[in-house]
């Protein structure tokens, strides 16, 4: 285990080198820059542009600053937002959008399971019907379809929870609808996956056998059912967050919460290279380390599994 | 010569035919059973085939030209009744509440109304200026700031309180119509717009228009754009899913036949690539490239497939693995059949239903995709429409005019539907053993 540990915390940095050489080529080579404006630049000035944004040097000492800056958590200057640091809206907005994605994440996993385990103790009764249906209508319909027709509903037409925006603005209320419009994929494909399993892990002879030892169904259900069924979600757990962080960029926008995927659209929008890239290496890292924790929490759930 | 052999067919026991059941005919045989993925088949084609058709019918004239803008036209509800009636009837009943307003009797103005009149208006003032037929603009000054209006002194300026709001208009005409109440200039311009298109109902074919699903804010066609927005969202479904699949078969399979240290740095480089958030790289790729008007859909096309072609190729690879040591791939080799031969020939036509699968499952989520970065800005761009770019339309006006966000959002979500459903169906029928649904 140890030694799994160790080799996986050391592939990381091969892939972050990639991401962060491949970000930093991007840039330079991406058309346009902090300097391409309609009117011509003087060339002092042109010089002290580059000299503020580090491009005086040869390419391959900026890579090599590059590399040490974003080490250190420095990103650079944003091309389009004067004075403002890449590093200020990952500060800034990172925590929003990571406690806004950690909602999203459990909510679709408690709820997923929980309708999985009843649809399937209910196999083919009008409950496993309505909740496979609400699943598969929640696999069909895109983040930004239920997001605004929730918004049209509960704020605008009903008026119970605010529009948009985050607590700090509108309190505990103004993360129930963009976590909703997060979770409600996720919820169905957790519920399918966790009927599907629980469905398959019914018909074991481990259960047979839990049976036959008399033991009370509520006991085998949840001390034997569940545990072998919710395997496949904890390995769906790594694809689902990242999944939840990158659609948070469509829910941010969409709610106007101040996380760091609107910055990021906008930078898409605006060619603010260094802002996408900064923003790129962030969400990398963050899901690396989300898959490491998955990883490691499957080998503690599944003795099958043992680590090399 | 011999006799050409007529091959015996199988029979049984009791002397009853038996023909071979291959997988293919025992999929169909399972998937016919399953009513839902049946359905689900029909209506799959049903969207193909109508987008196929979809220029078709624009040429014949069934089809209203998607990207045509008729001013009159702006913001129509769907109706069955022709476009012109509805625009007549949309300004008489603002003209109503213009002369209850105007009237005193308290009754109020619904924002609603105003804001496609608002919009009617700037552009039939835009449109006007260019034909520079008959050139007008209002202005609308604080009357405090009126020494400072320049050309003041062409117009007949009547009664003009300190304070108030007044508007003014000059042209050609040498009419000068100036009213301190606003409210009676918009119901003289609503009178006249009922008079100008009861004179042209008769003449313009134009305003015979049905629009079965409304218009939107530019007075276009939601209906024929709904379907010229399916049109391309399916087709960056299927283009993006089989290219992927092509990638994905040629990398697993090398990498599973050949083994290795080929397939370890292959393995290796798509682990890599896993780990990079897929959308983000295709959104910096779509940023790098910019606005490149039609060409953007292509490099979206491009930019799809290259990031999604990971997961085929796992799977074709472990296929692959579990497949080259058995008999008659052995078989094959010892009768002298090639690497290709035997990858393409044997191999692959064994792996073929998960590949199916994956595809079907699959494209639903390359539409959804292109739907979440058109919705963003960064997909298809005007005058072209997929359905991503029109929800995100519809979505701005959702309060007011709620049928330019419920007609592309319905038939896209039908047809997501329908694709997943035909997916599970699919799965069921060709990997009846397949573990762990999702």
């Amino acid at each position: 285990m140890a030694r799994f540990l160790v080799r996986r915390v050391l592939s990381i940095i091969p892939t972050m080198l990639v991401i962060i050489t491949l970000s930093f080529f991007l840039i330079r080579l991406a058309p346009g820059g902090p300097f391409a404006r309609e009117r011509e630049i003087p060339p002092e000035i042109l010089e002290n542009i580059l000299k503020s944004y580090n491009m005086d040097k040869p390419l391959f000492g900026q890579y090599l600053d590059y590399l040490g800056n974003v080490l250190t958590g420095d990103f650079g200057p944003s091309y389009r937002y004067r004075n403002r640091m890449v590093s200020d809206f990952i500060t800034q907005g990172l925590p929003v959008s990571l406690s806004l994605g950690g909602i999203a994440l459990v909510n679709a996993v408690f709820l997923g399971v929980l309708v999985g385990i009843v649809s399937a103790l209910r196999q083919n009764k009008w409950q496993d019907y309505s909740a496979m249906s609400i699943a598969v209508v929640g696999i069909s319909v895109p983040a930004f379809v239920i997001g605004p027709i929730l918004q049209l509903v509960f704020a605008l037409k009903l008026g119970w929870l605010p529009l948009g925006q985050w607590i700090g603005d509108k309190g505990i209320a103004a993360i129930v609808l963009p976590a909703a419009t997060l979770s409600f994929y996720y919820f169905a494909v957790i519920a399918r996956l966790s009927r599907a399993s629980i469905l398959e892990v019914l018909r074991s002879d481990y259960i047979r056998t839990a049976r036959a030892k008399g033991l009370k169904e509520s006991v085998v259900i949840a001390k034997h059912v569940l545990k072998g069924a919710l395997l496949p979600v904890v390995t769906y757990l790594g694809p689902a967050f990242s999944g939840i962080i990158v659609g948070s960029v469509v829910v941010e926008t969409i709610f106007a919460v101040p996380g760091v995927g609107r910055p990021f659209v906008q930078a898409a929008i605006n060619r603010d290279y260094t802002l996408i890239m900064g923003e790129v290496i962030v969400y990398s890292v963050v899901l690396i380390l989300a898959n490491l924790v998955v990883d490691i929490v499957y080998g503690f759930l599944d003795p099958r599994i043992s680590y090399k | 010569m011999p006799a050409q052999k007529k091959p015996l067919d199988a029979v049984n026991e009791f002397n009853q035919y038996l023909k071979p059941v291959s997988l293919w005919t025992d999929a169909w045989r399972r998937l016919r059973r399953n009513r839902m993925a049946l359905v689900s088949l029909w209506v799959v084609l049903a969207y193909i085939a109508v987008s196929l058709a979809a220029p078709l019918l624009a040429r014949v004239g069934i089809l209203y030209d998607y990207t045509e803008q008729v001013i009159d036209h702006v913001n129509l509800p769907p109706s069955f009744r022709p476009a012109g009636q509805l625009a007549i009837e949309r300004f008489e009943d603002r003209a109503a509440q213009l002369e209850a307003a105007i009237g005193g009797r308290g009754a109020e103005l619904s924002s609603g109304q105003d804001d496609y009149l608002e919009g009617y208006e700037s552009l039939e003032g835009e449109v006007e200026g260019m034909e520079g037929e008959d050139f007008s603009f209002d202005f609308a000054y604080d009357a405090t700031e009126l020494g400072e209006v320049e050309g003041a002194e062409d117009a007949d300026l009547l009664s003009i309180e300190s304070g108030s709001n007044f508007s003014f208009s000059y042209g050609g005409t040498e009419s000068a119509d100036i009213d301190s109440d606003p409210l009676a200039a918009e119901l003289d311009r609503a009178r006249t717009s009922i008079a100008r298109l009861e004179s042209e109902l008769a003449m313009n074919e134009v305003h015979a228009r049905v629009y079965l699903l409304g218009t939107d804010d530019l007075g276009r066609d939601m209906f024929s754009r709904v379907l010229m927005g399916g049109r391309i969202s399916i087709m960056i479904g299927i283009v993006g899913a089989l290219t992927a699949v092509a990638i994905g078969i040629v990398v697993g399979a090398i990498a599973g036949y050949v083994g290795g240290w080929l397939d370890n740095f292959l393995m290796r480089f798509v682990d890599i690539m896993y780990s990079l958030p897929y959308l983000l790289v295709v959104i910096i790729i779509m940023s790098m490239v910019g606005n490149q008007g039609r060409g953007s859909i292509v490099i979206l096309f491009v930019a799809i497939a290259l990031v999604s072609w990971l997961t085929i190729s796992r799977v074709v690879r472990g296929q692959i693995i579990s497949l080259k040591n058995s008999e008659f791939v052995e078989a094959a080799r010892s009768m002298g059949a090639g690497p290709a031969r035997i990858i393409f020939r044997h191999l692959l036509p064994n792996t073929l239903g998960i590949i199916v699968v994956w595809t079907t499952l699959s494209m639903p989520a390359f539409i959804m995709n292109e739907s979440f970065l058109s919705f963003l800005g960064l997909g298809v761009s005007a005058p072209d429409a997929s359905w991503g770019t029109l929800v995100s339309e519809g979505v701005r006006g959702m309060t007011l005019r709620p049928w330019q966000l419920v007609g592309p959002a319905i038939a896209m979500t039908i047809f997501l539907f329908c694709m997943n459903f035909l997916g599970d169906g699919l799965r069921d029928a060709l990997d009846p053993q397949s573990k762990n649904r999702g």
